[in-house]
């Protein structure tokens, strides 16, 4: 593990993404994270409050319009999320925070995949009892995004190593 | 204006009670959580009302979606606080910082435009009948606000990258990006 993440962090793309002085480098990437991080965990909020009541003349199922657009920013925030990890590695992976953090982001995509097969193929909100369960997911799926975010700002401050060579 | 920032920087730091509970071990991290919980909300409310406006899921009622509103508005309010408090901490690392600069003046224009659509657009759009297309200048109005508020994240990321250092022998100019020492005492 020592070894590969040695050998990661000698890369050229590695070194060019935690060393360039260029705005286009670890900048642009973290802003591209940040904005993506707004249309996931934006839309997946607006969708959780319309489930719960908020603007009760929005079809439920017309949500579903905004879900490639989530998507977008979900894969915006993969690529960039994975081009800050490979520039630092080692402070990633050595921190219990960041994996808290990844099994959040598949909490969420689960609650969403069942919100999405409950709202958008059936209209199950005109049912009083599978309402209240949707809402659960909603309420949930709302937790989940508020705990990514908290755990993804954690990781500048909970790191104990910052590269392999470093203590 | 240096001489405001000056007057700014002091004016801020003054208010002790916030900066003992920003530096205490876990005040700053979860002040920056709540930021960007506040963020996600207002890009989640405003963006996505902006989007319909631009024509994403036309069969959502405009008015019916203006019901998210007030909880990106709520999402402005916790960064508004948050942001303060940040301020209040650490005034010199944002009033010298033309990231900063550019954040607030984007913030500005934002609110600009969101007034020129509710005094202008508002009525007609959301109206009872109103076409599910919105007006042209709507959509002006709703692709600036989504612009905008691109910037100004951009522009927050951006503060670590352009914190203002001790100014040169010239000292600061007319707006200071950096700590004058002399205006300072």
């Amino acid at each position: 593990m020592h070894a590969f993440l040695v050998w990661l962090e000698s890369t050229a793309f590695s070194v060019w993404v935690r060393e360039s002085p260029s705005l286009l480098a670890y900048p642009a990437i973290l802003s591209c994270h940040t904005i993506g991080m707004g249309v996931v965990a934006g839309i997946n909020g607006a969708i959780g409050l319309r489930i719960l009541g908020v603007g009760p003349g929005v079809p439920i199922a017309e949500m579903k319009r905004f879900i490639p657009i989530m998507w977008f920013g979900f894969w915006l925030n993969a690529a960039s999320g994975v081009a800050l990890l490979v520039a630092y590695p080692t402070k990633a992976l050595t921190n219990p925070m960041f994996y808290l953090k990844l099994g959040l982001v598949a909490l969420a995509l689960v609650l969403l995949r069942s919100i999405a097969a409950r709202i958008f193929h059936e209209n199950v909100l005109e049912a009083p009892s599978a309402a209240r369960g949707v809402k659960v997911l909603a309420a949930a799926s709302l937790a989940s995004w508020a705990g990514v975010i908290t755990s993804g700002r954690l990781l500048a401050y909970t790191y104990t190593h910052l590269l392999s060579n470093s203590r | 204006m240096a001489g405001f920032q000056v007057w700014l920087v002091r004016a801020l730091a003054s208010v002790k009670p916030v900066a003992h509970v920003l530096r205490t071990h876990w005040g700053w991290p979860t002040a920056e959580s709540l930021h960007f919980i506040g963020l996600s909300l207002l890009v989640g409310c405003i963006g996505l009302f902006d989007l319909r406006l631009l024509g994403v899921g036309k069969r959502i009622p405009i008015a019916a979606l203006h019901k998210l509103i007030p909880w990106g508005l709520l999402g402005f309010g916790i960064n508004l606080v948050t942001g303060l408090s940040f301020l209040m901490t650490e005034p010199d690392q944002y009033i010298y910082n033309p990231s900063f600069h550019f954040k607030l003046l984007f913030i500005v224009v934002a609110g600009l435009n969101a007034s020129i659509f509710y005094i202008t657009l508002y009525r007609r759009t959301i109206a009872p009948g109103a076409p599910a297309d919105a007006p042209r200048a709507a959509k002006i109005v709703a692709a600036t606000s989504l612009s905008l508020w691109i910037g100004v994240i951009v522009c927050g990321r951006m503060l670590t990258f352009f914190r203002p250092g001790p100014c040169g022998p010239e000292g600061p100019g007319l707006l200071a990006e950096c700590i004058p020492r002399r205006l300072g005492r």
